[in-house]
């Protein structure tokens, strides 16, 4: 059980201090130290409920990956990783339904959205929360990997 | 036959072996992240993660039907039937029923939107049906899915040692959270607390600070940009007059004892039957409230009512609470409806501080017809006892937050 994972802690740790510094940056944008941030891809969120209440929330996912890290194959560290990860789906999967319940309706233009319409909806920028979505996916396979551990234990 | 003390022993020993697998236990990952969830350090940013994600997919959910599909719904296609179809367009029970409007020049005009309408049929309809129900549908599913996984336990363990502080215990947060789609089942759900003083407290606290499901869903919709603030004063007032009633209520506040069960996939059947009972339970005790209420505020409106009792309470609401006067008959007539009253005072024209003033004071100042009905129901003598305090705290809270704004330089 005490595997050595270098791998997956130096994985977690960069997702981890990613993670805690857009955290952080929500609130700065937030609070209205930074301006309203949009670049390329990604778009920081700035009202009090997405990007104050929403910070938080990344910034504690930030903090769970990096608490984590030490002894990150004893189950209640690694229990902080996945929870890190959880917090980053339950935040992109706000963000990803806010978009799905934006596409559908038409707004003034009659009963529901045209299909470019529905599309655009979709087109980036993004929260870093949907961005850092796909990383925070990898846990599934350390979790997948050591429930086929455990088994064969 | 009579066995001693070291027989029987021995007989407990033999069952106990023949039954009982020793081994060592191994936790689990989701025993682990069951414990992450109640140890305070690690499950204070969880509870503030899960309660963003119920308000978020809440908010969505309800804003998609209400704003997406069922404002057009009722201002386009039901409220124009109605004006046309219904008979005697500016008699009194046309206003009643479906729509007060406006007299200019002596013509009558007919509104253009359900919620300004004020009627039984219009307002009173979309209201329950546009607004109130997509909203305490999804919050209702979710709240379901909470307990069924098994969180809503662990949050009454987290949020313990803070609701002892004003003589509750952690199991307050339930009819606390119900309350915020209702507040008829969280006065219901007081019972589940030990003492008369507990249920005293609760019930006291929901009846003033809470927001129910169709008042956030208009605060949702008019004034979305100041829900942060007015929630956050609500919560403020929520603990400190906690705290000071749990001085002054004689009574005990004992601690409880929580069995906490693991994690559970959730049962689609269990989530189901949940919801149903609650939506059901909601528009058979609550609506006719609602209905009811539209068509007396109505009769008030029409019998000039609320405009003379506005007229004389507005040194208060001016003076006192730093509102503009025509938010008097709003805070009126909000005993009725809290809802529509937060609608009407989208319309008043005042400073952003004022709405949060004026918002926190719907929602403090008296509660819902429905939940005076459910609380007369626990015992008129408690019922007396929380509307003096009501009374006590909106003169206190509605000057202090007055107090605050003059202090920012806001007021």
């Amino acid at each position: 059980m005490a595997e050595k994972s270098p791998l997956a802690v130096f994985y977690f740790a960069v997702l981890g201090i990613l993670t805690a510094a857009f955290g952080f940056a929500y609130l700065l944008v937030t609070i209205g130290i930074v301006n309203e941030f949009t670049y390329s891809l990604m778009e920081i969120p700035g009202d009090m409920f997405g990007g104050g209440w929403g910070g938080i929330v990344l910034l504690s996912a930030g903090l769970f990956y990096l608490m984590g890290l030490k002894d990150f194959n004893e189950i209640h560290q690694f229990g902080k990783i996945v929870m890190a990860s959880i917090l980053i789906w339950l935040l992109a999967g706000c963000d990803i339904f806010v978009m799905i319940t934006e596409s559908i309706p038409g707004g003034d233009e009659g009963w529901f959205n045209t299909l470019s319409g529905f599309i655009e909806t979709y087109y980036p920028p993004y929260t870093p929360a949907v961005l850092l979505l796909p990383f925070s996916l990898v846990v599934i396979y350390y979790i997948y990997n050591r429930n086929t551990r455990e088994e064969k234990e | 036959m009579t066995l001693d003390a070291a027989t029987r022993w021995d007989i407990i020993d033999k069952i106990s072996k023949e039954t009982i697998a020793f081994g060592k236990y191994r936790h689990t990952l989701t025993d682990a992240i069951g414990e992450l969830t109640v140890k305070p350090g690690t499950g204070i940013p969880i509870a503030i993660a899960i309660l963003y994600g119920f308000w978020s997919i809440f908010g969505s959910f309800a804003g998609f039907f209400t704003d997406g599909f069922f404002v057009r719904i009722f201002d386009e296609y039901w409220l124009v039937w109605l004006q046309g179809v219904f008979p005697g367009q500016g008699g009194w029970l046309y206003a009643i029923m479906v729509d007060a409007g406006g007299i200019q020049s002596g013509q009558f005009i007919p509104s253009d939107n359900c919620l300004e309408a004020f009627g039984v049929l219009t307002s009173g309809i979309f209201v329950a049906i546009g607004v109130v129900l997509p909203a305490i549908l999804i919050f209702y599913f979710m709240l379901a899915l909470l307990e069924d996984i098994g969180y809503m336990p662990r949050l009454a363990v987290l949020i313990d040692t803070l609701l002892h502080k004003i003589g509750l215990h952690g199991y307050a947060i339930v009819p606390t959270i119900l309350s915020l789609g209702c507040n008829v089942p969280g006065v219901t759900a007081t019972r589940i607390l030990e003492t008369k003083k507990q249920r005293f407290i609760m019930m006291t606290l929901l009846a003033i600070f809470i927001p129910c499901g169709a008042q956030i869903g208009i605060m949702e919709d008019v004034v979305p940009g100041l829900m942060g603030w007015i929630m956050l004063y609500l919560l403020i007032g929520y603990f400190i007059f906690g705290f000071v009633l749990n001085k002054i209520v004689p009574g005990e506040a004992p601690e409880f004892l929580i069995d906490v069960p693991p994690y559970r996939k959730p049962l689609v059947s269990n989530i189901f039957k949940k919801v149903w009972g609650r939506l059901v339970g909601f528009f058979k005790v609550a609506l006719p409230f609602v209905l009811l209420g539209c068509a007396i505020v109505g009769i008030l409106y029409m019998l000039e009512v609320i405009d003379w009792l506005a007229v004389v309470l507005s040194p208060i609401f001016i003076g006192w609470f730093g509102v503009p006067a025509e938010t008097a008959g709003p805070l009126i007539a909000a005993f009725l409806r809290k809802d529509l009253a937060v609608a009407q005072l989208s319309t008043i024209e005042m400073t952003e501080y004022q709405m949060i003033t004026a918002v926190v004071l719907v929602s403090i100042y008296f509660p819902c017809v429905a939940t005076f009905a459910m609380m007369l129901k626990e015992g008129w003598k408690e019922l007396l006892a929380a509307l003096a305090v009501l009374a006590v705290v909106v003169f206190l809270y509605g000057g202090l937050i007055h107090v605050i704004g003059i202090l920012l330089g806001v007021a």
